[in-house]
C-alpha cells in the first residue's frame, strides 16, 4: 500500500478523536500485514471508491467501543446496543470522511461508502491482494486499530475531477 | 430498501452463475430484515457508492464456495485456500459489477468497492439503519444468499464533484 495515503487517516483520526473525546492520543507502532485480519469484538468497515480505492477497518474491543460510544452520545451506555453501534459506526464514518477530504486536497478524489459494522471476535477478514497497513491508536478510553488497504484507483471515477467550493466549505 | 434495486442484482447473479459456473438458478422467497446479518461460513462484502449506495453481501457455506470455485477456475479444490477465497470474492465482484451496469442503464450511476471476504460463521454484520432484502439463490451446487442493503442517493453524492474539461486540465 502506498504510504502517502496513511497520514491523512492518522491526522483525521487524531483530530476526530481529540475533538470528540477530548483525550490525548498516542500512536503505536505501524505494521504491514499481508494475511487475514482476525477480528476483535467490534469492527467498522468502510470502502473508498475513486482515485483512491480500497477498504478501511476500525477495530476495537467491546469495552473501548462502549466507552467511545458513551462519549460520542454524551450519555453513559452500559452495553453495545443499537445506539452504541451507530455511535461507533459514526466515528468511523467521520474519520474516513475527513481523511477523504484530505486526500482530495492532495489530488486524490474519492467517495466513501456507508459504514458496515461487524460484531464478533475471531472471524477472519481478507482484503485479498491488498496488503493492510495497521495503525494502533491509544487513548484513555481504549485503543483503536486502523487498518488501511488502499490503492490508487484503476477503476471508478474515470474523468479528472475537481471539488466545487461547497464541498470544501467544512474544512477547518 | 427500494425493490427496484433488487432485480438488477438477481438478473446479474443468474447470468453470472450460469456463465461462470454453468448452473441454473432458482430464486427462493424474498425476506426483509431490520436486524444484523448472522454470517454463514463465507461472506463477500462489497460497498456501492454513488446514486445507489449501501452494501451487498453474498453468503454461502464452505462446501458451496469450494464447488463454485472448482467450476470457475476449472481445477479441483479440497480446502478453502487463498486461491479459492479470491475466486469467490471475484464472483461477488463480477455479479456486483454487472448489476451496477444495469443500474447505470436505468439512470443510476454508481461504483463498487473492491470485495472484502469475511470467513467465520455466526458473526454479526450490521448495516445499521439500512434494512436488508435477502434473496436465496438455489443451484445444484449449493445456495448463494444475496443480501442487499441499498438506497437511492437523492442528494446525488457524485454531483458534488464536477468533471474538469480537457481544456482546464492543465491549470
Amino acid at each position: 500500500m502506498n504510504v502517502k495515503f496513511l497520514n491523512p487517516f492518522v491526522e483525521a483520526a487524531y483530530e476526530v478523536l481529540r475533538a470528540e473525546t477530548g483525550m490525548e492520543i498516542s500512536r503505536g507502532e505501524l505494521r504491514l500485514e499481508q494475511g487475514m485480519y482476525v477480528t476483535d469484538d467490534v469492527t467498522v468497515i468502510l470502502s473508498l471508491v475513486g482515485a483512491v480505492e480500497g477498504t478501511v477497518f476500525y477495530s476495537m474491543n467491546r469495552l473501548a467501543a462502549v466507552r467511545f460510544a458513551s462519549i460520542m452520545m454524551g450519555e453513559s451506555l452500559i452495553e453495545l446496543d443499537g445506539l452504541a453501534q451507530s455511535g461507533i459506526a459514526e466515528i468511523g464514518n467521520v474519520i474516513t470522511g475527513r481523511a477523504s477530504m484530505k486526500l482530495s486536497e492532495n489530488g486524490y478524489e474519492s467517495n466513501i461508502s456507508t459504514p458496515s459494522l461487524i460484531l464478533g471476535k475471531g472471524a477472519s477478514i481478507s482484503t485479498l491482494d491488498y496488503p493492510r497497513l495497521v495503525v494502533p491508536l491509544v487513548t484513555d478510553a481504549g485503543s483503536v486499530e486502523i487498518h488501511l488497504a488502499l490503492r490508487e484507483g484503476k477503476r471508478g471515477l474515470k474523468t479528472p475531477q475537481i471539488a466545487v467550493p461547497s464541498a470544501k466549505a467544512v474544512n477547518g | 430498501m427500494d425493490v427496484k434495486f433488487l432485480n438488477p442484482f438477481v438478473e446479474a447473479a443468474v447470468e453470472v452463475l450460469k456463465a461462470e459456473i454453468g448452473v441454473n438458478v432458482q430464486r427462493g422467497s424474498l425476506s426483509l430484515h431490520q436486524s444484523a446479518l448472522t454470517t454463514d461460513d463465507v461472506t463477500v462484502l462489497i460497498h456501492l457508492v454513488g446514486q445507489v449506495y449501501g452494501v451487498v453481501m453474498y453468503g454461502m457455506n464452505t462446501e458451496t464456495g469450494i464447488r463454485f470455485v472448482t467450476q470457475i477456475l476449472g481445477q479441483e479444490f479440497t480446502e478453502f485456500d487463498s486461491l479459492a477465497q479470491s475466486g469467490v470474492a471475484e464472483l461477488g465482484n463480477v455479479i456486483s459489477g454487472r448489476a451496477t451496469i444495469k443500474f447505470s442503464q436505468a439512470g443510476y450511476a454508481s461504483n463498487i468497492s473492491p470485495p472484502t471476504l469475511i470467513s467465520g460463521k455466526g458473526i454479526q454484520i450490521s448495516t445499521l439503519d439500512f434494512p436488508r432484502i435477502v434473496v436465496p439463490l438455489q443451484t445444484n451446487l449449493g445456495e448463494l444468499t444475496v443480501h442487499l442493503a441499498l438506497r437511492e442517493n437523492r442528494n446525488g453524492k457524485l454531483e458534488e464533484f464536477v468533471a474538469l474539461t480537457p481544456a482546464a486540465k492543465g491549470s
